[in-house]
């Protein structure tokens, strides 16, 4: 029986539970403390409780929806964007990448700005962004795109830079084309690079996202997070909206990880 | 070796000299002539630093030699690459991690635009040769180092190239392994009458395995000997316990300490 | 046989091009002047208003680099004062949570049948959107000071504390884990303390990983910095005088903040990069 137990307590997912049991343990504490010391505890830490009921209640909140209808709703105008940018964003990277690698005139040229670009803080410069292109769903789009480049390229260049000498040796003996050296070792050799870069890449692009939904109030995750806060609805979908992006970021470097692992057999052995 | 055989490497007054980080002329290689005959077995031997490698990757147009030149079967190195008549096996299984065992035989196979026919059953004839059938649809990170280099034979052979070279392909594996390698690598060079030049720091080895053994010294790295082995073939394990075996490991073991013929 | 073979020139001539292609020299000046042709293109694009024109924008949205650079050095002092409060939350919080993470890392190395499942639920928080801690921690700081100003920077420093945190305990961990082979095995050996292994073995291993996490935490402090600023209630810094000047579509203002938000982030690379080479020289 110890000795089963004692199994059970080595595994890692027995560790991250305990992680999250005491954070969650920590939150419900602080909720306590707040809701006997301050008068509006639900805009400091509401209980864990208080959010699930919200979410779970059928009461309308905004324009005849639900709290997590209205979640929901602008979720989907969020996250569509960011991942429209995501993937414009990921696909010139990769473009880009391999372009750098093809020429090295191309990498002297682009490579110093591809690490300056990594320095701005493109989240910054949103609003101006918006300012250029003028309308919101563009913005969104370019900078999930802008934010989503720079890893995915740094990275995959990364990769092809990796591959190791002898391989080419070997495809120079075999008098191996270039455009198959690219298809059948650059490429691949970079292929889980690339994923650590998307990886890296959709969190950002989901942050974006939200944040470019603040700076105008036109629908979108962030353009409710904002209502939420000035009381134009119940506080709670704000907490909804925290829980939900948090998630939504978790779950999509999950997801990545597993489109990763399906195309790469060799690495389940 | 019989004196009527085709000579099919020839290399003259063959010489590298590199640049170091001062711009200073470092010379790897000086004045190496050999000739070496169509389906032999050369074994290139040295301490390491004496330009075996580089004298190996000069035939195979891997390096651009400095001075002198190589001609393989009447043509340039290059030429003959670009036929794709040379197989490498590098000191490392060099293989693709994303590709089965029997994908990986079949890669240079594929870049010759073989038929997709052509390549499989070439590529389990090869895995049975090398005796790796069962391990076809495994992936490289699943086989032992023995058995990875194996692999990496078989790729090198699964071509059928005139001319095979192989950089110290067994230093890294262990002696049971080794031996076992060398039997099969022996087998199969006798099955496929190929041109073999294999570079080693093992005098045992070189031996065992070779027709010829090209003994180099280092500083500059130069041709210091050439000493015949004439071991009957097929050669089994027992023949290193023999006198005769002793008697060539001491002739080139004193090939070194004698000094050089150049 | 001597007939069949071509003899080939000894020493081939080679053109002057390819000359050039190979000499290292050529090569470590191109490294440096293609970039500064490609900088010098961008300038003239944007000069000529030419990158306005693919933009479809004007030089009232997208003001000419002259005016930009007037605007920096005649408000020299606002801006001075604004990224001092930038940068001031951005290293503070950069500090303690660089501190906190470390600290975070050890105890999961030292305990390892508690600490494994740590540096998982850290790196869950790294990817939690910013947008989503900063409001939160404005309500938390409410009551923390009657200055507004005082309890925007504290709630601004924990935002940063918790991201850069994260970045940290993931990547130290791995840094006083992820050791050689066998100097675990000699530790044991020689009956090492869990205390002397940590001393000699683990803290110095976990240095390179240090800075690999810096190298992501340093440019992210800033960043966090100029967007939680958004959401602060006192109006101040870089990021928040964009936006602001955004809304009163002052936008060469807007502009002039953007590039120093732009050179806060350069500089705090360069230093960083400084740092490393000196601190790292033992490794390499």
């Amino acid at each position: 029986m110890i000795r089963k137990l004692d199994k059970i307590t080595n595994k890692k997912w027995f560790s991250s539970l305990l992680w999250v049991l005491l954070l969650v343990i920590a939150w419900e504490v602080g909720a306590y403390v707040v809701a006997g010391a301050k008068r509006t505890p639900e805009n400091i830490l509401p209980h864990l409780w208080q959010i699930i009921g919200a979410a779970a209640t059928g009461k309308k909140v905004a324009g005849g929806m639900t709290a997590l209808q209205a979640v929901f709703d602008s979720a989907r105008a969020t996250l569509f964007r960011a991942l429209l940018g995501f993937f414009f964003g990921a696909v010139s990277g990769f473009a880009f990448a391999l372009l750098m690698k093809l020429s090295g005139v191309v990498e002297k040229l682009l490579f110093p700005y591809l690490m300056l670009i990594q320095l701005i803080p493109v989240l910054g410069i949103a609003p101006i962004i918006l300012a250029i292109t003028g309308d919101i769903n563009v913005s969104r789009v370019v900078i999930a795109a802008i934010l989503s480049f720079y890893p995915v390229a740094t990275n995959t260049l990364a990769g092809f830079k990796a591959v190791e000498k002898e391989k080419y040796d070997l495809m120079h003996i075999c008098a191996a084309k270039t455009r198959m050296i690219y298809t059948k070792v650059l490429i691949p050799s970079a292929i889980p690079y690339f994923f650590t870069g998307l990886k890296i890449a959709a969190p950002m692009a989901v942050t974006a996202s939200i944040l470019v939904d603040t700076l105008q109030g036109d629908g979108g995750l962030g353009c409710l997070l904002s209502q939420s806060l000035k009381h134009a609805m119940s506080i709670y979908v704000f907490w909804l909206i925290v829980f939900f992006s948090a998630f939504i970021g978790i779950i999509v470097s999950k997801v990545i990880g597993w489109i990763e692992y399906s195309v790469s057999p060799w690495r389940r052995c | 070796m019989s004196k009527e055989r085709e000579i099919e490497i020839i290399t003259r007054n063959l010489g590298v000299t590199f640049k170091d980080d001062q711009d200073k002329d470092v010379v790897a290689l000086t004045n190496v002539n050999l000739e070496i005959c169509k389906g032999e077995f050369i074994a290139l031997l040295g301490p390491s630093g004496c330009g075996k490698t580089t004298l190996l990757r000069c035939m195979a147009d891997l390096q651009k030699p400095t001075e002198g030149d190589v001609h393989i079967q009447g043509m340039t190195p290059k030429e003959v690459r670009l036929q794709q008549k040379f197989g490498f096996v590098f000191q490392q299984p060099v293989l693709f991690d994303w590709r089965t065992v029997k994908k990986n035989i079949e890669l240079p196979m594929e870049i010759m635009g073989r038929s997709k026919g052509e390549r499989s059953d070439r590529a389990d004839e090869m895995l049975e040769m090398v005796g790796l059938k069962e391990f076809a649809n495994h992936y490289p990170k699943q086989l032992s180092g023995g058995m990875q280099q194996r692999a990496n034979i078989a790729r090198a052979f699964g071509l059928d190239p005139d001319i095979l070279f192989m950089d110290e392909p067994f230093s890294a594996l262990d002696e049971f392994t080794k031996e076992k390698l060398h039997e099969d690598l022996l087998r199969i060079w006798r099955a496929t009458n190929k041109t073999i030049l294999f570079v080693t720091h093992n005098i045992q080895e070189g031996v065992f395995l070779s027709d010829r053994i090209c003994v180099l010294s280092p500083h500059p790295g130069r041709l210091s000997a050439i000493v015949d082995i004439d071991i009957e073939r097929p050669r089994s394990l027992e023949v290193k316990d023999s006198v005769h075996f002793t008697e060539l490991v001491a002739k080139v073991r004193n090939s070194f300490e004698g000094g050089s013929i150049a | 046989m001597e007939k069949e073979i071509r003899l080939q020139k000894i020493g081939r001539r080679k053109s002057l091009r390819q000359r050039a292609k190979e000499s290292k020299k050529w090569q470590k000046i191109t490294t440096v002047v293609y970039p500064l042709i490609f900088g010098a293109v961008l300038v003239g694009l944007w000069q000529g208003q030419i990158l306005h024109r693919w933009f479809h924008t004007d030089t009232f949205t997208l003001p000419l680099l002259n005016k930009i650079g007037e605007i920096m050095r005649d408000n020299m002092d606002k801006i001075l004062e604004n990224t001092g409060a930038t940068v001031s939350v951005a290293v503070i919080g950069l500090v303690i949570g660089s501190l906190l993470g470390y600290l975070v890392a050890v105890l999961a190395a030292l305990f390892p049948k508690i600490g494994m499942g740590g540096p998982a639920v850290l790196g869950a928080f790294a990817s939690v959107p910013v947008v989503a801690i900063a409001p939160v921690l404005n309500n938390w700081t409410k009551d923390l000071s009657d200055e507004a100003s005082i309890r925007s920077m504290i709630s601004k420093i924990i935002v940063v504390t918790l991201i850069c945190a994260a970045d940290m305990g993931l990547n130290a961990y791995r840094g006083l884990t992820e050791i050689k082979p066998f100097s675990e095995d000699l530790m044991a050996i020689y009956a090492a303390p869990k205390r002397t292994t940590l001393w000699k073995l683990r803290l110095p291993n976990s240095l390179p990983y240090v800075f690999t996490a810096l190298k992501v935490s340093v440019p992210a402090s800033i960043m966090t910095a100029i967007v939680s600023e958004y959401f602060a209630e006192y109006i101040t810094g870089v990021g928040r005088q964009i936006r602001e000047n955004i809304v009163l579509a002052q936008y060469a203002t807007a502009w002039a903040y953007i590039a120093t938000a732009c050179l806060i982030g350069i500089a705090a690379y360069v230093i960083l990069m400084a740092f490393q080479s000196i601190l790292l020289r033992r490794y390499s």
